[in-house]
Parts: C-alpha cells; structure tokens; sequence
C-alpha cells in the first residue's frame, strides 16, 4: 500500500492541491459586495510613514481630530514600503475590511484606478469647495487618468543633483551643478583628476533601485522620451543618444552603479549624484564635507515621484465624504509645510512657499530651497515607466544591459517592443474609448 | 504500511537528525565539525602540512560566519557619523549606547517583543503537538484511509503560502480577526512540514520495540509518550528549534494582519526603523538586529545540548 508509483503520488497530490485551492479562493468575496465594513466616523489611513514621518502624521491626526469633533483618524502601520502598502491593500481588496484613506505611490495608484478600485475625487473635491488649483500642478496631474484624478499629492519628491564642494573645489569647478550634460562631459575629467583613482566621479542607483526614475532627466535633456502618451519611444533619436551618453560615462570610468549611492556619497568617495530629495536630512546629516544641491541640469527635465493619498471605490458615500475632508486636511499649506519640514519632500501646495514658517525654514536651509525653486520645472513621468505594470523594473533593466555595455540601440528597441506587449496585452482594453 | 518498513534504516537515525539540524541551522558550525574529523583523522597520516592546512580552512570559516555579524554588533555601537566612513572603523569609537535607546524610544520595541514572544510561543506549540500526534497517527496507528490523509497533508505542503494569503486574509478579516492575536496565530498553526518530518521519523523507529510495547499492553498514547516521544528526541528538538526560528522571523503574514504594535512582531516592528525613501540611520536598526537575535541563540544554546543527549539515547536502544 505505501509503494506508490511516483507518477500515482504526484497526480493525487497535485489533485488535492487543486481541490484544496480551489476551496480557499472562493473565500471573502460576498464582503466586498457591502460598504467594506468600517464605521462612518473612524477614519483608517494606511500608511507606510514615507520618510519615517510617523510622529509628523499622528501630529496632524491629533490637529484633524481637534478640529472635526466626532471624528477619528486611525493611523495604520501598512509597510514598510510603497509596494508593501499596495500589497495589503490589495488584500483587503479580496476580503472586505478596507481602509479609508491609503497611501499609493506614482507607479502603484494606477492599477487601482484602472481597475476601479479608487474613487475619483473630482466630484468629492468640487462638493467640498476644494481650491485644486493651489495644488502644484504637475504634482496633482499625475494622478490623472482620462480627465480624472484619483489622488491627491502627498509625500512627494524629485531627484536632485548632489555634489561634494571639496571634490568640486579640488576640481577648479564653479560652486554650482552642470548647465546640462555636456557641460558635465567636459567636468568629468578634471573630477577624476582631482579625486583621484580611489574616488568615484558620479554615482547613480542601479536599474533595480529607480536608475530609470533619475535617467528621465537625461532622456528629456536630450529630447526624446520613454513614450508620448501611450507610444513606447525608446527608439527615438533622442532617447537613444541619451543612452548611449550613459553608456560613454561609464565607458570612460566616471560612473559606477549601486544598490543606494548615498552611503558613498556620505562617506565623501563620490563627488556627484542623483538623488530623492527625501535623503536630503539623511546626507546634510552624516557628511563630513560641505554638500551642495543644485537643479538637475536642463531645463523643465525633472521628473517628479513619490506617494500621494486615495480613498477605496466601494465603501460608502458618507465614509468617502470624511476621508476627503482628512486628505484635504493632511495636504492643506499649513500641514504640508509641517510634513516637509520633518521629513525633506516637497511641499504639494503653492500657497506653501508663503506661509513665514516655510520662509524661515528656506532662509535656513539653502539646500531645500534649491528642492522647491526647481518644483515648478517638474515635469510628470512618461506612462511607459509609471503607468505600464512593470514598466520601471523593465526599463531598469534595460539600462542595467547598457551601462554593462550592450549595444543601446538593440536593448531600446527590445524596450519599445515589450512596453508595446504590455500595453496591448493589459491596458489598452481597459481604457476603453 | 508498518510492516513493510523494516528494521535496518535504524542505524542513521542519528547521523541524519544531526545532519538536518545541522544544516539548516548552523552550516558553519557542521563544516567545522567535518573538517575538525579530518583534521584529526589526517594529522596522524599526512603531517604537519595538512594540519596546517585544516587550521586555515577552519579560520576561514570562522570569518565567513563571524564577520557578518561583528559588523552588525560594532555598527550598532557606533555614533551615526562613523557608519559611513572610509576606511571602515572595526571598532566603535568613541563607543556609544545611543543606538540601544533611540531604538526603544524611536519605535514602541517592548510592545513588539511582547508580541513576538506571544506569537511565536502560541505557534509553534500548536505546531509541534499537532505535528505529533499528526505524525504518529500517520505512521503507527492503523486507520482506513491513511494514505489518503497523508497525501492530502503532503499536497498542503506544495502549496506555498504565498497563495493562500489572500484567501486567508479574506476569511479572517470576514471574522473581524484583523489586527487580534488569534487573526495571526492560528492561520499559521498548520503543519505539513511538522507531519512529514515527524512521520518518517516514526517510521525509521525498529518495529521490534514498538511491537514489543504493544504485547506489554501500551494504549496508543502511553506508546506515544513513554516509547515512541524519548525515541525521537534529537528529531523532535530539531523541529522545534526550526519551528521557532521560523516563527520568530516571520513577516508576511503578520505584517498583513496587523494594524499597530499591540499586535505586530518585531520583524514587522523593526521595518519602521529604516527610512523607505531617504536615508536610513542604520545604527538603531543594527541594534535591533542584535536585540532580535539574542532570545533564539540563547534557546540554541540550550537545546543544543538536549540534542546530542537525545543522540545518544537513540544510539543505545538500537
């Protein structure tokens, strides 16, 4: 009896295994047909804290609380990252019990949105008598999908460009960032003389730690673009002559490649990078040389990132109601000010720059300036990074393959086609018309 | 299905469990203890070349192991400006318990050792008496379809836990179990790997001694305890020290169950230490590391010893 043939076993096996998972899948949908559970006056907000901001939120959540008697906020630890936040709430998706306010992060909100499971706000926001246009504009459009938003900018950053003054010094360089990259090309040389063999002139994430969020800057320098609306233009001229460019850095030994640049940067064996404005605190904090920020260089070429807020499509109309007035709150110029300034992103409202605290805080601290000088040349990432399910993974990847020294125009044009793939295999039906 | 396994597969009982706890506990320690044999076995054959030769293969080793975690215990007594310096700092200076209480100011750390301890307490005693009896009924009691149960329990073993998550998450949280202890606890009580281990374990005990209890009169569960348990010891404590661990460094379930720290772990806990976009102060999170690490390599410690004390016991009776 226990002799088995192999074959007997792996098929009865894998027979219970079906039967087993087609038992569990079943589970939990009945709950997503009501409002998802939850009470009407306890708002849930998930959050990951971005910036370890935990403190900062439950400062403002007492503030809302305050001011809205008969309201609670309950803050949630949802993970420790972007993608962990969509995680659990994806699960809470399957199985009722959602939150009412969740944090999702440019490349996350839109597979909720085109899936119908964030509300639009448009509405909510125009019954609320909510001035969006006070929203720095390219911030709130990029939560955009055919003419409506389903969220609101939150905790939102933009690359910098970080420099070391003592390296750029020893260089005979100007105390400034390159005008654009070819003034860069000339630089490089005499940083490398300067630092000498052991130091590094620039260092950039790699393509698994958003080098295709930072490389925008140079895609756009040099006028092409990872698309135009849906179109996949990695073969564009522009696009390709911006990789090859990288290719050349690294070609030539000015860039290495890491898992997170701002350890070395830190240490002072990097004389320049390109980073979130969300490490500024951390960087200015544990260097033992004078840093320097300036504007990514070109002009209009800085792609924006970061998380904002949405609110669940099925919970009830009342709950949406409350978890707008939160949102609006959390984002309102006073508190996106206090947000800012504990944790280093980018204050999401105009009329923020205004207020006397954020002027003193500016007069003090040059390098957040240079952050919100550049905020309004910002510029909303292309789709086929942002919106593509995978599409930041996939061009990292690709950009991986060029600075290891694979024919750029080969690997791009690979991109186009698999983005292409993707679009008409996962998106383009959704869309509609 | 006892019938057909014979005495015989007794002699390696020991040698395996050693092996197997061995392996996925401290590979480090197992290859030294090899090489120690060989050392030993060569110096009386080969000369001083080779003895030589062990003692740089066993130091290598030992820094493969060891560095790891002096850097981790350095870094977390370090001030933040010295994590990141070249050349690096081997010793911490000036020295600095700063790391400890920002930890324990910075995040609510005893609530998520609290926590831990409870979760994994809970679990992984459920695990290990139902993979008892699980096994044992499996292995030495005679039922109708025994098979069929056991290959049901093995299929519930090929699926990984990955898939299940969302549809456990979605009967739990219809129960309204969400962020409570028993929402995180009994969906992970389940044991296939327990019943499995446990099951060949039994199976490998000589049958003369089970019969031999059986016509002395032993009801199933005095066989259980008084025969079969003291027989496998060395197993048993492999698997719950593999239990444990595992329980202890668990995260997805948990970080999916739970709101806050009155019931979130301190592999969840010690998340909210590292900065998700910016830079991350690592000397807390390296003393939380430390921290995390003590109460299981004490346990280690301990059981340890009551395994090669089991190996013995089992050498005798065969």
């Amino acid at each position: 009896m226990n002799e088995f043939s192999r074959r007997g076993f792996l098929g009865l096996a894998g027979a219970a295994g079906i039967a087993g998972l087609s038992a569990c899948a079943g589970t939990g949908t009945s709950a997503t047909s009501g409002n998802g559970g939850g009470s009407s006056n306890t708002i849930e907000f998930w959050s990951n804290h971005p910036g370890n901001s935990k403190p900062v939120e439950q400062e403002i959540i007492k503030a809302f609380e305050a001011a809205n008697s008969g309201l609670k906020v309950k803050l949630v630890d949802a993970g420790k990252n972007y993608e962990e936040v969509a995680q659990k709430f994806n699960a809470s998706l399957a199985g009722g019990q959602l939150p009412d306010v969740v944090v999702v992060s440019d490349v996350t909100w839109f597979n909720f949105a085109l899936n119908k499971q964030l509300t639009p706000l448009d509405d909510l926001l125009s019954s609320a008598k909510v001035q969006t246009s006070d929203y720095v504009d390219a911030l709130f459009n990029d939560y955009k999908l055919k003419d409506k938003h389903y969220a609101l900018p939150f905790a939102r950053s933009t690359p910098l460009f970080y420099y070391n003054k003592d390296l750029w010094k020893a260089a005979g360089l100007e105390d400034r960032g390159p005008k654009d990259w070819d003034e860069f090309l000339t630089w490089a040389p005499k940083l490398k003389a300067a630092a000498g063999s052991d130091k590094i002139v620039m260092e950039l994430p790699d393509g698994s730690n958003y080098l295709d969020w930072v490389f925008q800057n140079m895609v756009w320098g040099y006028g092409g673009a990872y698309s135009k609306e849906w179109t996949p233009t990695f073969s564009d001229p522009g696009t390709v002559k911006a990789g090859t460019y990288l290719q050349n850095l690294a070609k030539q030994g000015f860039l290495k490649l890491s898992k997170d640049p701002a350890p070395d940067f830190t240490a002072g064996i990097v004389a320049c990078s390109m980073m979130s404005t969300g490490s500024l605190g951390g960087v200015a904090k544990d260097a033992k040389f004078p840093v320097g920020t300036a504007f990514l260089p070109g002009e209009g070429n800085c792609p924006t990132g970061g998380a904002g807020v949405g609110i669940p499509a099925s919970i009830s109309d009342e709950r949406k109601k409350n978890a707008l007035k939160f949102m609006e709150f959390l984002t309102n110029a006073k508190n996106t000010v206090t947000f800012t300034q504990a944790t280093g992103y980018m204050p999401v409202r105009k009329s923020a720059v205004d207020l006397p605290e954020e002027k003193a805080f500016l007069d003090k601290n040059p390098n957040a300036k240079t952050a919100i000088e550049q905020l309004p040349k910002t510029r909303s990432q292309d789709n086929a990074r942002v919106l593509l399910p995978g599409g930041g993974a996939r061009i990292g990847k690709g950009l991986d393959q060029v600075v290891a020294g694979q024919d750029v125009a080969t690997v791009f044009k690979s991109l186009d086609a698999e983005s292409q793939q993707v679009f008409d295999s996962q998106i383009k039906s959704k869309l509609g018309a | 299905m006892s019938t057909s396994t014979t005495v015989g597969s007794t002699g390696p009982v020991g040698g395996t469990d050693e092996e197997r706890t061995g392996g996925t506990q401290a590979p480090g320690r197992r290859r030294r203890r090899q090489q120690a044999h060989n050392v030993e076995a060569s110096s009386h054959h080969r000369g001083p070349a080779w003895t030589v030769a062990g003692y740089v293969g066993m130091a290598l080793i030992v820094l493969v192991v060891a560095v790891p975690l002096f850097w981790i215990l350095v870094t977390s007594f370090k001030e933040r400006g010295d994590i990141y310096v070249r050349p690096a700092k081997w010793w911490p200076d000036p020295a600095t318990g700063q790391n400890y209480s920002e930890l324990t100011t910075r995040i609510p750390f005893f609530d998520y050792v609290r926590n831990s301890v409870i979760i994994t307490s809970a679990t992984s005693i459920a695990k290990i008496v139902l993979g008892v009896i699980s096994a044992y009924a499996l292995s030495l009691l005679r039922f109708p379809g025994r098979s069929v149960v056991f290959l049901v329990v093995i299929a519930a073993l090929m699926v990984p836990n990955q898939i299940t998550v969302i549809s456990n998450y979605a009967l739990v949280a219809q129960w309204g179990w969400r962020n409570t202890y028993q929402g995180i606890i009994i969906p992970l009580a389940g044991v296939a790997f327990g019943t499995f281990l446990m099951r060949n374990q039994f199976l490998n005990l000589p049958g003369e001694i089970i019969e031999a209890a059986r016509l002395d009169g032993a009801g199933p569960l005095k066989l259980l305890w008084r025969v079969v348990m003291p027989m496998s010891w060395p197993t048993l404590v492999a698997f719950a020290l593999i239990t444990v661990v595992n329980e202890w460094n668990e995260y997805l379930w948990p970080f999916l169950m739970s709101d806050d720290e009155s019931t979130a772990p301190l592999p969840v806990g010690l998340t909210f230490l590292q900065n998700n976009d910016g830079v991350t102060n690592w000397g807390p999170v390296m003393a939380g590391t430390i921290l995390a690490m003590l109460p299981i390599l004490v346990l280690f410690l301990l059981l340890q010893r009551q395994m090669i004390k089991g190996l013995t016991a089992g050498a005798v009776k065969s």
